[in-house]
């Protein structure tokens, strides 16, 4: 018999599996759409119209960043503070209805984008990730977005309660590491999701729906990046979690320091938040002190990612050492390199630290002129969330899914194969891109040249650049491939004995040797507050100072026309509907699907 | 909480490295005068830019100063192409009529963020002459692949804001007076001294005139139809490279069909 995750928290184990699923789901819609893009703009291989790239665009963006990161991440947090705090949810019931909530969301969401793609059904939901009015959704996307966040909180609800009810029965016990750093990234989560509720609530959904008859660009866009950067530490504190508290098991040994850790996690909960203006360092209408003070702040926020590369170095030099490797560098090959799980979130660390490369000159306010908006961006994010936190989230699946399912990976080689090939694909695809930015080549566009102009490269040429990206696309569409052909071949299998236990890395320094404080949720809390108090009220006053509450008069342009009005009145009804059933319905429903 | 040794050497290293890295962006600021595009300009409001803002247009105002009105819209920027001369210091003011797009010069580091309602400006200097993209790297819309335009850096000395127009009979009867009025616009700000030519027939006139700075001059030419007899008759005015051409018909009698006299066709 064996202790895997499955075998101690059976009920659990169903929702983190129908999370990890749902997230495939996203993460193979997602892929689809990347490569009929990726061949598209490089113009090798055309078969949709250049108007339709934007909802393909639109729809690459919201599967992989929204529905694929964060169903994988909730998935990931369950685990985490279930295993932790060695106990079951207080009540499965809750757990599921925010599952329900989530997906309920991501449908409603999904429905217009993919509408978008077709004449025939007038909805369209082309607003890229970023909706930046007055570009006009079409309400349900706006509407889908929202129930999903919803899910979000009440998922968060979910862990806080567990711990709250772990803390009366442990007064005096430090919060385990992986509790700790899910508490404190929900109420990063919880601070930054305030941005995008209110510009969704308050002007986006009502003017989409016909009740307000302007909105104020600038505001709107502000409040997306108010949340839209600390998005990007959601996506990523689940894969520096999976660095911390599971690379150090899978290389062999412990965890370097657990304070340093949790030092990490305060600092992010601290300056994720009052960053967001570094998105908009070229905007009209914030003065310069304040993005100064967005940029100092962005730069701090280098500290727990560098505190966090010596952690994990360290931690997996510990490990080979463990292991019997010696000497300055030789220690490196006494490491794990053929297990996938090792392999893919290593690798995912290396390129990320080339992304951090990339986001420092991104931060650089000034020589942001150079790069903004252009193809380095989508070099540099694509190495982040890209590959830092989707290829460390794929790895680590080949861990997770044995546990939730209880049944043994279908081939490690074919995992090993699949989290290589995503490197190199990456590799290829994000060096072309910056490059290509660096020379002016814009993102968010469906033609690689244009008519009037050509872009010049100093060293090889357009034609190969756009010949990277195209080969980069490709083998990341083949490592998707293996990896779906993996994780099917693995649910398709049978249910083994033999499944190692379910755990995290111990630390050499244990939370023995972290000062309290660092326990001290509210006090990190009101001080998170208090700085995007500072970073943001000022902005936010001027601008609503300069253009109004609700803007100046420009009329919307929506994506799609006539069937809004109609949705206008049927929304409420619905919306009302849809909630009150939302809970029970799809319980049964997710739990007749997953059983 | 103990910290090993080598984690706080890595500390003191990075955080240097972050004091670092602001003191270069500072540097940038303070140093090198790279300015970040603000909030130093009053809002306009989109649906009346005519009067807010103005036309799109390049103005001359001061020794190799010049302004540049651009109005961004879905999907084209006006003025296009922008002509600006080499060797200046140019300050654009860029806004737009409908949603958010950029305005970003390819290969520089010219590169704002284009928000109804805002205006985004920022100066740059102009050195030597030659001709860039510009695109817009916001997504718009449908058609955002095409929004482009062009900024032509023009060498300095082919450089100028002239403008010629002409108003000139079409038709007249044997015998008349044709008239050709001429303007010449001068958008700089030193005076304009050039010629007016007038060539019809085998006829050349030539004028010399004078125009003062930000003002415009007009001159007329009168020909006798009686010289140039019945029949079609090409002409042509020429101020420095500016031509404006047409043709004057001379008819034995205009054919009267109602009160508007000699202009209906």
């Amino acid at each position: 018999m064996s202790n895997a995750y499955i075998d101690q928290f059976p009920a659990e184990a169903k929702v983190v599996k129908a999370l990890f699923y749902s997230s495939f789901v996203a993460l193979a819609l997602g892929g689809v759409f990347g490569i009929i893009q990726t061949l598209h703009r490089t113009d090798i291989y055309r078969f949709i119209d250049s108007a339709n790239y934007y909802s393909v665009l639109t729809a690459h963006g919201v599967f992989m960043v929204i529905t694929f990161t964060i169903f994988f991440l909730v998935g990931v947090f369950t685990w985490a503070v279930t295993t932790s705090l060695d106990r079951e949810v207080e009540d499965i019931r809750f757990t599921w209805a925010w599952v329900a909530l989530m997906s309920i969301g991501t449908v409603m969401a999904a429905v217009p984008i993919l509408a978008g793609l077709t004449d025939s059904i007038d909805m369209s939901a082309a607003v890229l990730f970023t909706f930046y009015a007055p570009l006009q959704g079409h309400p349900l996307f706006y509407l889908g977005l929202v129930l999903f966040v919803v899910g979000t909180w009440v998922a968060g609800a979910d862990w806080f309660r567990s711990w709250w009810a772990w803390k009366k029965e442990n007064p005096d016990a430090r919060i385990p590491l992986p509790t700790f750093m899910v508490l404190t990234t929900m109420i990063m989560w919880y601070i930054a999701t305030m941005g995008v509720a209110t510009s969704i609530l308050v002007f986006l959904l009502p003017w989409s729906l016909g009740w307000i008859e302007t909105v104020n660009p600038l505001l709107t866009r502000t409040l997306f990046w108010f949340f839209g950067h600390p998005v990007v530490y959601f996506w990523l504190m689940p894969a520096y979690m999976m660095w911390y508290v599971m690379l150090p098991k899978f290389s062999g040994g412990k965890l370097f320091s657990d304070p340093l850790a949790r030092v990490g996690f305060v600092l992010f909960l601290l300056l994720s938040t009052p960053v967001g203006i570094h998105h908009q360092y070229l905007d009209p209408g914030i003065s310069e002190g304040f993005k100064f003070i967005a940029m100092t702040n962005t730069m701090f926020l280098l500290l727990p990612s560098l505190l966090t590369a010596f952690t994990v170095v360290a931690s997996m030099e510990h490990g080979a050492r463990q292991r019997g490797g010696t000497g300055y560098f030789g220690w490196l090959k006494a490491l794990p390199w053929r297990d996938p799980v090792f392999a893919g979130m290593a690798l995912a660390g290396l390129l990320f630290a080339a992304a951090g490369f990339s986001g420092m000159v991104n931060a650089g306010m000034n020589i942001n002129y150079l790069v903004h908006n252009s193809l380095w961006v989508v070099g540099h994010f694509h190495l982040t969330v890209g590959t830092a936190v989707a290829l460390t989230f794929m790895a680590v699946s080949y861990w997770f899914i044995p546990q939730v399912t209880g049944k043994e990976l279908w081939n490690r080689s074919v995992a090993l194969v699949q989290v290589v090939l995503w490197f190199i694909g990456m590799t290829f695809m994000t060096n072309s891109m910056h490059r290509a930015g660096l020379i002016g080549m814009p993102r968010r566009t469906a033609e690689p040249q244009y008519e009037g102009f050509e872009f010049e490269t100093a060293v090889g040429s357009v034609g190969e650049l756009d010949a990277q990206i195209a080969l980069g696309g490709v083998l990341l569409t083949l490592s998707l491939v293996l990896f779906f052909a993996n994780i099917i071949g693995t649910a398709f299998g049978s249910r083994s004995d033999t499944l190692p236990d379910n755990g995290y890395a111990e630390a050499l320094s244990g939370s023995d040797d972290a000062p309290r404080v660092l326990d001290n949720l509210k006090l990190w809390t009101a001080i998170a507050i208090v700085l995007v108090i500072f970073a943001y009220s000022l902005p936010l006053l001027s601008i609503v100072d300069r253009g109004g509450l609700f803007g100046p008069d420009i009329p919307p342009l929506p994506v799609s026309l006539e069937s809004v009005t109609f949705l206008a009145f049927a929304v409420e009804h619905v919306a009302t509907v849809a909630l009150e059933s939302a809970g029970n319905f799809a319980q049964t429903a997710l739990s007749g699907v997953i059983n | 909480m103990n910290i090993h040794s080598y984690e706080k050497l890595w500390l003191i290293a990075a955080l240097l490295l972050i004091v670092g890295f602001i003191a270069t962006i500072t540097y940038g600021s303070v140093g090198l005068g790279i300015a970040m595009i603000d909030d130093s300009e009053d809002t306009v409001n989109p649906g009346s830019l005519d009067e807010d803002f103005g036309e799109p247009r390049v103005e001359h105002v001061g020794e190799n100063e010049y302004e540049a009105y651009v109005i961004a819209q879905t999907f084209t920027y006006r003025p296009d192409p922008i002509e600006v001369p080499a060797d200046s210091e140019v300050t654009f003011y860029v806004t737009s009529r409908d949603v958010i797009h950029s305005f970003s010069v390819v290969g520089t580091n010219v590169n704002t963020m284009v928000i109804p309602g805002e205006v985004s400006s920022m100066t740059v200097e102009f050195d030597d002459p030659g001709e860039y993209g510009i695109v817009c790297n916001e997504y718009c819309g449908d058609f955002h692949h095409t929004m482009e335009g062009q900024l032509h850096v023009v060498p300095e000395d082919e450089f100028d804001m002239t403008e010629l127009s002409v108003e000139a009979d079409d038709e007249v009867e044997l015998g008349d007076e044709a008239t050709f009025n001429v303007s010449v616009e001068n958008g700089m700000l030193d005076d304009l001294e050039t010629t007016a030519s007038f060539e019809i027939g085998d006829e050349t006139v030539e004028e010399e005139i004078t125009v003062a700075g930000e003002s415009t001059e007009e001159t007329t030419f009168t020909v006798d139809s009686s010289d140039l007899g019945e029949g079609d008759h090409d002409w042509t005015i020429t101020v420095d490279d500016y031509e404006e051409s047409g043709t004057l018909t001379v008819v034995d009698e205009l054919e009267e069909e109602n009160d508007g006299g000699n202009n209906d066709e």
